[in-house]
């Protein structure tokens, strides 16, 4: 471990100790000029009645963010598990992610950029109850150790409590450099640990408060009328019959579209209906998915943006005599968190208090700032449980966080903004939709001599803040990642990139670019491997120099008993492998078809996070991972007619429900190699191990998505 | 109009335009969050409530079906089921959002208070309604059957 400066900045409040330190890393050296305006912070609260409170900066939306990051504390700090509380942290740069100034949770990034620091924090705040325990009893510290949140005296069998020695800590310098233990000698790191009972109770008792769960006095609801079109405006609109309806105290203009506001939220809702609303619906009226897919299809015969050009692709195809073609096709996507989209907020003249679910404090709290003009430091600021997420509530755009910010404004009372199921349907921020064409080169030993590939889609990053960090040179990071750094040994590429431009607003998906990478990758290595009458498995360790991508796939041969699977008629398998967030992941699918349906059986995972802080939240991740790609690979997609999505709830978006849900067993390899993420990269794999399961049992390749068995 | 309705054994006289549904009637006139909304259209299964002990979805039902008959949320402090349903819940490590588990037990509590031991397809075919997207529908199945062990 580097060297590392705490900064002091302990404080009393109401008679607790709180603990916090200020570790200016390279992402942060920005900030370090402005430490001295930095609010008093804190990630460890210790009551004087040893109620001890974890200060979450990371927001638990179901990946377990919380129990992990507080198994990394209770590692060093010998608290009493079950009865610590956690507290979502205000918005601060202590809390600032690995990306860089601003606290947001997602690429799942958490354990990665947060693991070593929670250990230190738990370390030090060890070590000085130790030595407030010593200085008390006048002991050395040899003789002392904690336990259960309370610190024992060997000698005398005396005992304090660690909220009796909160004040005593106050007074203390910080240790400069407390040590942790290695990950191999951990005691509680490593070991499977089911979500924290306190989250888990609360959540299964209908007591975790949600966004949409926030309850104010005094609070109204509010229901927007948006534009069904992409890029429609609002030329004129008569609210007069929707304010005769019961309980609508207001109705209003926002640059999204209309508010209405009631007492309670179905009463909002029904008025919109009432709403006469006068549309300019722009040009994108006229746009249907079979323009989308012509324009995608054209721009291929232009020159794209490089993504990866080297060797001599052109030689390599002159060369062979055996040329593999293959176009991807992969739809819009919503992620539909079973939460719909909420925001609640309390305007008042100079002053607010917001509730957000949204995945970055930071942009949210810049967004407020701006719209309600009120300054940071006297905006209250609450997170509560996020009821999913998958990328969606880190909008780049701030849609619903805008929206709640826009409908509270300047009202004197809080109001929750709700959106319905079909706003989230409709409203954009989707998976981008895909048209990718691959062409690989075979060689006379059947490997793939060269790889080209042209991807089109609309930018993630591009007009955004973080165009600078994923939009380079024409090509969007969602466009490269998984594809321009697969894994395989292959000298010679072209590789293109094409950005489409539209209205429709797109956005990170759970795993984000791997969605559309992994399948195609592992797609057409898979129809290689085919060609050159090689088992697939054997196919990619043979391409394959990476030691740990090597293991992986052998692990997982292992646990599936892959070489010895039995033929049967209307079932395969399939295999794939992929790289995302640090993390690897290679699965087996068994899937078995009937008639025009398939379901997927079994899926065996091995996954490479190098080190599993809580196995058993891998294993939860990734098993939830594969359920996610189901829905994609099975049912979900978003169409495009006159300009608008055609689907708009659960009836026509459809997910993957328990009759889809297949059996997973996860294997955990830790190799100690550099710590990776889980959240995401248990989806890349399914969507290209299920497709060549399906060319298994079927003899047919399917290169889109959503699948539709063909006769 | 004044309504009454009984929600886990607690009696409420409320004023109501009778087209609202029950739903929205527990979440913001009652303040009872327990209970989700999902979709609206009853296609998710997050609103579950019981009727009667029966499973309905709450964004589909009426005051005037409800009125005078009994509702049970997953707040309820005395329904046997439910609070074992919860336990396994929670010793099976179900939850990760949690948003669609209070009407993922609530479904499973009508599921087994109308068949107190049901096999794997009659477990799926009623927990089938039942949407969750972080796909934790492995661990449901396994805290169902523990619980259907123990009742």
């Amino acid at each position: 471990m580097k060297r590392r400066d705490f900064l002091k900045t302990t404080s009393v409040v109401t008679s607790a100790f709180v603990l916090g330190f200020y570790l200016p890393t390279k992402s942060r050296a920005s900030d370090t000029k402005s430490t001295k305006a930095l609010q008093p912070n804190a990630f460890i609260e210790i009551r004087a009645d040893n109620q001890i409170n974890f200060i979450m900066g990371q927001v638990e939306m179901g990946q377990g963010t919380y129990t992990t990051l507080a198994m990394c504390i209770a590692e060093e700090l010998n608290i009493d598990w079950e009865k610590i509380n956690f507290k979502p942290a205000t918005v601060n740069p202590i809390y600032n992610s690995y990306f860089g100034p601003l606290m947001i949770t997602g690429g799942s990034s958490s354990i990665i950029g947060k693991q070593l620091e929670m250990r230190t924090i738990g370390a030090a705040v060890n070590k000085m109850l130790i030595s407030a325990a010593a200085k008390r009893w006048k002991i050395r510290a040899y003789d002392i150790y904690t336990k259960d949140s309370k610190v024992f005296n060997k000698k005398t069998k005396e005992i304090f409590t660690f909220g009796e020695l909160s004040l005593d800590l106050t007074t203390m310098e910080i240790p400069k450099n407390p040590k942790v233990k290695d990950l191999k000698d951990c005691k509680f790191i490593g070991q499977p640990q089911p979500r924290h009972p306190k989250e888990s109770w609360a959540k299964v008792t209908g007591k975790a408060e949600f966004g949409i769960d926030i309850r104010v006095d005094d609070m109204k609801y509010a229901a927007i009328l948006h534009p069904q079109v992409f890029g429609a405006k609002i030329k004129s609109y008569d609210a007069s019959k929707a304010l005769e309806k019961n309980g609508v105290i207001k109705v209003k203009q926002i640059p999204t579209g209309i508010a209405v506001i009631a007492q309670y939220w179905w009463q909002a809702k029904e008025a919109l209906s009432e709403l006469e609303v006068v549309w300019d619906k722009g040009t994108f009226e006229n746009i249907s998915e079979k323009d989308l897919d012509d324009e995608y299809s054209n721009v291929m015969k232009t020159d794209g943006s490089s993504i990866r050009k080297d060797g001599d692709s052109q030689k390599a195809f002159k060369d062979t005599n055996k040329v593999i073609e293959a176009e991807y096709n992969f739809p819009f996507l919503a992620h539909a968190p079973m939460e719909p989209l909420s925001f609640l907020a309390h305007h008042e003249k100079d002053k607010a208090t917001i509730w957000s679910s949204a995945q970055s404090q930071t942009l949210t709290l810049g967004v407020a700032i701006k719209v309600l003009g009120v300054k940071a430091e006297n905006i209250t600021y609450n997170t509560p449980y996020l009821g999913g997420a998958f990328g969606r509530r880190g909008t780049i755009n701030a849609d619903f966080v805008l929206d709640g910010l826009y409908v509270a404004k300047d009202e004197s009372y809080p109001i929750m903004t709700l959106w319905t199921r079909e706003d989230d349907i409709k409203m954009g921020n989707y998976r981008p939709k895909y048209k990718n064409k691959v062409k690989i080169a075979l060689d006379t030993q059947g490997k793939i001599s060269s790889f080209d590939a042209k991807i089109v889609s609309q930018s993630i990053f591009k007009g955004s803040p973080f165009e600078a960090f994923g939009y380079q040179n024409g090509v969007d990071g969602a466009q490269k990642e998984g594809l321009a750094d697969h894994p395989y040994d292959i000298n010679n590429h072209d590789m293109q990139a094409y950005t489409m431009n539209s209205p429709i607003p797109v956005l990170w998906w759970r795993s984000v670019g791997h969605t559309q990478s992994g399948p195609t990758v592992e797609g057409i290595v898979d129809e290689a491997a085919f060609a050159a009458g090689i088992d697939p498995i054997e196919y990619r360790i043979n391409m394959l120099t990476d030691q740990r991508f090597i293991n992986i796939l052998e692990d997982v041969a292992k646990k599936s008993d892959w070489v010895n699977r039995k033929k049967e008629t209307n079932v395969g398998y399939g295999v794939a492998i992929h790289e995302s967030f640090g993390t690897i992941c290679a699965q087996v699918a068994k899937v078995r078809v009937s008639q025009n349906d398939f379901k997927v059986e079994k899926v065996w995972a091995s996954v490479d996070c190098g080190f599993a802080f809580n196995p058993q939240n891998v294993e939860n991740q990734i098993t939830g991972s594969i359920n996610f790609g189901i829905a994609a690979l099975k049912y979900s997609k978003i169409t495009i007619q006159n300009g608008e999505a055609i689907q708009s709830n659960f009836y026509d978006y459809l997910v993957s429900r328990i009759s889809d849900a297949p059996e997973v067993v996860v294997s955990i390899i830790n190799s100690g190699e550099k710590i990776g993420g889980i959240g995401e990269p248990g989806v890349p794999p399914i969507l290209a191990a299920v497709p060549n399961a399906l060319f298994d049992a079927t003899g047919k390749r399917y290169h889109s998505m959503p699948i539709k068995l063909r006769s | 109009m004044l309504k009454k309705i009984i929600v886990d054994e607690k009696e409420y006289s409320i004023d109501i335009d009778p087209e609202t549904p029950l739903l929205w009637i527990l979440r913001d006139h009652l303040n009872l969050t327990g209970t989700k909304f999902g979709c609206g259209v009853g296609q998710c299964g997050a609103c579950t409530v019981l009727l009667n002990d029966k499973a309905v979805r709450a964004c589909q039902t009426f005051i005037t079906e409800v009125e005078t008959h009994h509702i049970k949320t997953i707040e309820t402090n005395t329904d046997k089921v439910v609070k074992k349903l919860q336990k396994f819940w929670v010793q099976e490590d179900v939850v990760q959002c949690g948003y669609c588990q209070s009407g993922q037990i609530m479904n499973a509590a009508g599921l087994l208070k109308k068949n107190p031991n049901p096999n794997d397809d009659e477990l799926v075919q009623a927990m089938d309604g039942n949407i969750c997207r972080c796909g934790t529908y492995s661990k449901i199945k396994t805290a169902i059957k523990a619980a259907v062990l123990e009742i």
